[in-house]
């Protein structure tokens, strides 16, 4: 390992409690059948700080997601989100608690508007949403995310008929209306264009260091958007960390360029 | 021992057509990804076939049985091929909905091309025994069924086993489009299965048809048997449903030893439906549903259906971007109006008229249930008239038998409905889409033999009276009185219905449709969202149930067969599941259906038309009002002015503009909808705006 490691990566690597985390995942294995998905795998998201979880397909990171929401139930290994374990919360609970995701493949309510998009968002992850109790701080925090992405152009159309970069946004939307602490995000750049993948990119800055300096954890398959948002990178490869540092590392790293194997221009 | 054999014998014999049954429903289950709910109807059809041709026709079985195995089934199969190939890849609910359709639509064919009497059948195998051992006697027609069923398993397993068919099969199983790359022709090996699967069915109907009779509903109901050890199939394949056939017809055989008559008896007739339940809900988490697990297309064949549906929602847009919310509130006062209308229909209806007018609109509040849990929550319930039942007799008993207060037998009813409605509740937690809806009509079932026909429950078929209601001083024994009192009931709930549509609640409900997976990461509790709709819909179809008993006056064990619970999907698919004007056309059908004098072939040109309709329309969530309001449009469309210069500069305020943007950027994603002008205007857009031409 490089000698100009610093401290929070340190104990990231070696699977520790980082006192900055909002959440962070310790020892966690996953096995389907004999095949080990995930295998003593720890990563760590600071508030504020955008994290990349890289890797080939199939290397885990999507079993790492649904580890982390709690649609995946562990063979080993603990979560912990602002201070609590959370292993054994209910998906709802977590997202209650202020987790919120996007998906790989979307899954935006397809025969609602996108503003209903957004408020159904809000209702279902704050109490008392589904009497319609807070209807002024629900009308003004949908309306600011909807300014944040600009996504009113969009407001009457239905969840179905955007196109793929539309409905990312839609997604990220519906995530940031829970308020969350931390936001994970399921390869959003994948069915953008440059053009599309700038913009999303500029919004990613801009939530992070919004007020509520959320933390993100981003699954990404354009590793030129990964290198330019990400302050930390953890590799899987084969349900295993195969290197974790700076993007500057990571692009360094002999072992990482092996995984890439016939990418390694990309990296 | 020894005095088990006879079961066993016997079980043997119905098990292997449970066997047989359950193989074709497993076929085109793995093959398609259709739970073939209309397999005993398939079956039905071609036994009725097979005696018009050798009854009829005096066809020799030597003549008949390659006709039926070589022609009418291969069509049938080949039939269902093509109504199901464009639907590859959508929601359960579709299929559903359409395979329901099938199954009305060969029940409603059968009396109009067969006629409806009851005929003589001969059997098929020689009406003899033979000693086998000592002193088992064997019939010739249980031996004969029992090595059918063996040989056909065997000559399937071997078909999937040992042949190229069987490698071609098994790949399209695993990953169809993958299959579609490496050569093997996805379409060859699905119509293949719907064959085969179709000449099960038919096997099944000759086979059983000697011993059931020939009778529609029995028939249909005897490969209902099946679906239990079909489940097993799912999980283990092939031979574990046949195997899984024969141990369900031996256990219910020897059962059957014990039992003549009492709870035991009830218990034996329902043990298929409670192995079916129980099954389901044992294995529901390892239970997965093949269009969603082995399609990765599903996702964008869904989106693009609902881009189908988007070309209207944008026309819908276009009238409503002047002023969304007056749409909104001229909608609720034709509904206003239309309730105040309704409370005067006793000045122009009297008598009959008012008493069928009142039928209607009891039936409109059942289906009422029906559209918020399945048309808004998205849970499909084969069960409601179980609900309706509960309540019904739990009014007849306590009001009628025991004199209690009208009010006071009903809240009861209401309060019977909802631990069961948690029971269907806490089944859907394990289970959801195709296996949900296959619980509830187990469900539905099971109600249907063990309690509904308990002479204790329902006094049989001479059944319970029930008296109309007086409560707060006025009798509602009069037709009219009973009407308002109806009357005034639906149209609370039907405002109460609008009125959280567009609320909150609505909105939870639509995410539990629209995405399960994501609302529960946004923080919506699943289960409870889920256990309080299906408790909440049961408790008003069991008012409805008072109500219908009220009605009726007197009631028996058929009103609330298993069967009216899919009659009611149908008619609220047609009507629109996912409007409240749905639920009243689905009120009106059955207004019409139950007129008196009304002639047999209307009838049974009423329930044709509901059974294409309902094929036709099973995509379509708004149902007939769509296709009108389609129509509608297209009139509107050619009336209107032409638009003016000045709205074709950019402004978005410009009414006519933002027709344009948002009829056309739709049609740009819809791909093949988009005629030659209108994907000029897109593309203009599509530049302009950037995102827009990026379809997913």
């Amino acid at each position: 390992m490089p000698a100009d490691i610093d401290a929070a990566t340190m104990t990231v690597a070696a699977g520790m409690e980082d006192p900055t985390a909002v959440l962070s995942a310790s020892d966690v294995s996953v096995s389907f059948g004999g095949l080990n998905a995930l295998s003593n795998v720890s990563l760590s998201v600071p508030a504020g700080k955008i994290v990349g979880l890289i890797g080939p397909n199939g290397a885990g990171k999507t079993t790492m997601f649904n580890v982390l929401t709690g649609l995946q139930k562990t063979t080993s290994g603990r979560v912990r989100f602002m201070g609590a374990d959370i292993s054994s919360w209910p998906t709802h609970r977590r997202g209650r608690a202020g987790m919120a995701r996007t998906f790989q493949r979307l899954a935006l309510f397809t025969r609602m508007t996108v503003h209903d998009n957004l408020v159904a968002s809000w209702e279902s992850s704050h109490p008392g949403g589904v009497f319609g109790r807070r209807r002024s701080e629900r009308i003004a925090r949908v309306r600011a995310v909807m300014d944040l992405l600009n996504l009113w152009p969009l407001t009457d159309r239905l969840g179905g008929e955007l196109s793929t970069g539309q409905g990312r946004m839609v997604e990220l939307g519906r995530a940031l209306c829970t308020d969350p602490r931390v936001l994970l995000l399921d390869e959003p750049g994948s069915g953008l264009d440059a053009k599309e993948t700038a913009a999303f990119s500029d919004v990613l800055r801009m939530v992070v260091t919004g007020p509520d300096m959320p933390g993100i954890l981003l699954v990404e398959h354009d590793m030129a958007l990964v290198m330019e948002v990400c302050s930390s990178l953890t590799v899987l490869d084969f349900g295993k960390i195969i290197a974790t540092g700076t993007p500057d590392e990571i692009r360094q790293d002999p072992t990482v360029r092996a995984a890439y194997l016939g990418d390694a221009s990309v990296v | 021992m020894s005095a088990f054999w006879p079961f066993i014998v016997i079980g043997l014999f119905t098990g292997s057509v449970y066997g047989l049954s359950a193989m074709g429903v497993v076929l085109t289950y793995k093959t398609v990804g259709v739970f073939n709910l209309a397999y005993g109807a398939v079956a039905m059809f071609c036994a009725y076939t097979y005696w018009e041709l050798h009854d009829h026709w005096h066809l020799s079985a030597w003549i008949a049985m390659p006709i039926l195995f070589l022609v009418v089934a291969p069509i049938i199969g080949i039939a269902l091929e093509a109504l199901y190939r464009p639907l590859a890849g959508l929601s359960a609910e579709v299929l559903i909905v359409v395979s329901l359709g099938v199954l009305a639509l060969l029940a409603s064919l059968v009396p109009i091309i067969y006629g409806s009497q009851d005929r003589q059948l001969q059997a098929i195998f020689p009406i003899k025994t033979f000693v086998l051992g000592s002193h088992l006697h064997v019939g010739y027609d249980q031996m004969g069924t029992l090595l059918i069923s063996l040989l056909m398993a065997g000559v399937l397993w071997a078909l999937l086993r040992h042949t190229s068919f069987g490698t071609s099969t098994r790949a399209v199983v695993d990953n169809p489009d993958l299959a579609d790359m490496i050569g093997i022709h996805g379409d060859n090996i699905r119509r293949a299965a719907w064959i085969l699967s179709s000449v099960f069915a038919a096997l099944v109907g000759i086979l059983i048809s000697p011993s059931q009779g020939l009778d529609i509903n029995q028939l249909i109901l005897v490969v209902i048997f099946a679906f239990a050890p079909a489940v097993l199939g799912f999980l283990y394949g092939l031979p574990a449903a046949y195997l899984g056939g024969l141990a369900l017809g031996i256990l219910g055989s020897i059962l059957s030893k014990y039992s003549n008559s009492g709870t035991v008896a009830n218990i034996e007739a329902a043990l298929p439906y409670l192995a079916f339940f129980a099954l389901l809900v044992l294995f529901g988490p390892r239970l997965k549903e093949v269009g969603a697990a082995t399609r990765p297309l599903s996702v964008a064949r869904t989106t693009s259906a609902a881009v189908g549906n988007a070309g209207r929602r944008a026309s819908k847009f276009v009238v409503g971007v002047a002023g969304r919310r007056v749409g909104l509130d001229r909608r609720l006062a034709v509904g206003l109006a239309a309730f105040v209308l309704a409370l005067m229909a006793p000045l122009a209806f009297h008598g009959l008229g008012l008493f069928i007018i009142t039928g209607a609109m009891i039936y409109a509040l059942i289906a009422l249930t029906l559209v918020v849990l399945t048309g808004w929550a998205g849970q499909i319930s084969l069960a409601q008239f179980a609900f309706v039942g509960v309540g019904a007799f739990t009014v007849g008993h306590l009001s009628g038998t025991h004199g209690e207060h009208f009010l006071f037998a009903t809240l009861i009813g209401v309060l019977l409905a909802a631990p069961l409605g948690l029971i269907v509740g806490a089944a859907s937690l394990r289970l959801s889409g195709l296996y949900l809806a296959l619980a509830t009509l187990a469900f539905a079932l099971i109600m249907d033999q063990v309690v509904f026909n308990r002479v204790d429950v329902s006094r049989g078929i001479t059944g319970i009276t029930v008296p109309r209601p007086q409560f707060f001083g006025i009798s509602f024994t009069g037709r009219a009185s009973l009407y308002e009192l109806v009357a005034i009931i639906f149209g609370l709930a039907a405002i109460t219905a609008y009125a959280l549509r567009n609320g909150p609640i609505g909105r939870r409900l639509h995410i539990l449709r629209d995405s399960p997976l994501a609302a529960s990461t946004l923080g919506v509790n699943l289960v409870v969202t889920k256990l309080i709709a299906f408790t909440i819909c049961g408790m008003v179809a069991a008012l409805g149930g008072a109500l219908y008993g009220a009605w009726q006056q007197s009631i028996t064990p058929f009103d609330f067969m298993w069967s009216a619970s899919l009659q009611l999907l149908l008619v609220v698919v047609l009507g629109g599941r996912s409007n409240i004007s749905g639920a009243l056309l689905a009120g009106t059908t059955f207004g019409v259906l139950i007129i008196p004098g009304i002639p047999p072939d209307v009838t049974k040109a009423i329930q044709l038309t509901i059974a294409f309709g309902v094929i036709g329309l099973a995509q379509e969530p708004e149902g007939t009002v769509a296709m009108t309001k389609r129509q509608t449009n297209h009139v509107m469309a050619v009336m209107r002015p032409l638009p003016r210069r000045r709205s074709r500069r950019a402004g978005a305020a410009a009414a006519p503009a933002a027709v344009v943007v948002a009829g056309t950027t739709v049609a740009a994603n819809g791909g093949p909808r988009v005629n030659g002008q209108d994907r000029r205007v897109a593309a203009t857009i599509g530049a302009r705006e950037g995102t827009n031409g990026h379809a997913g």
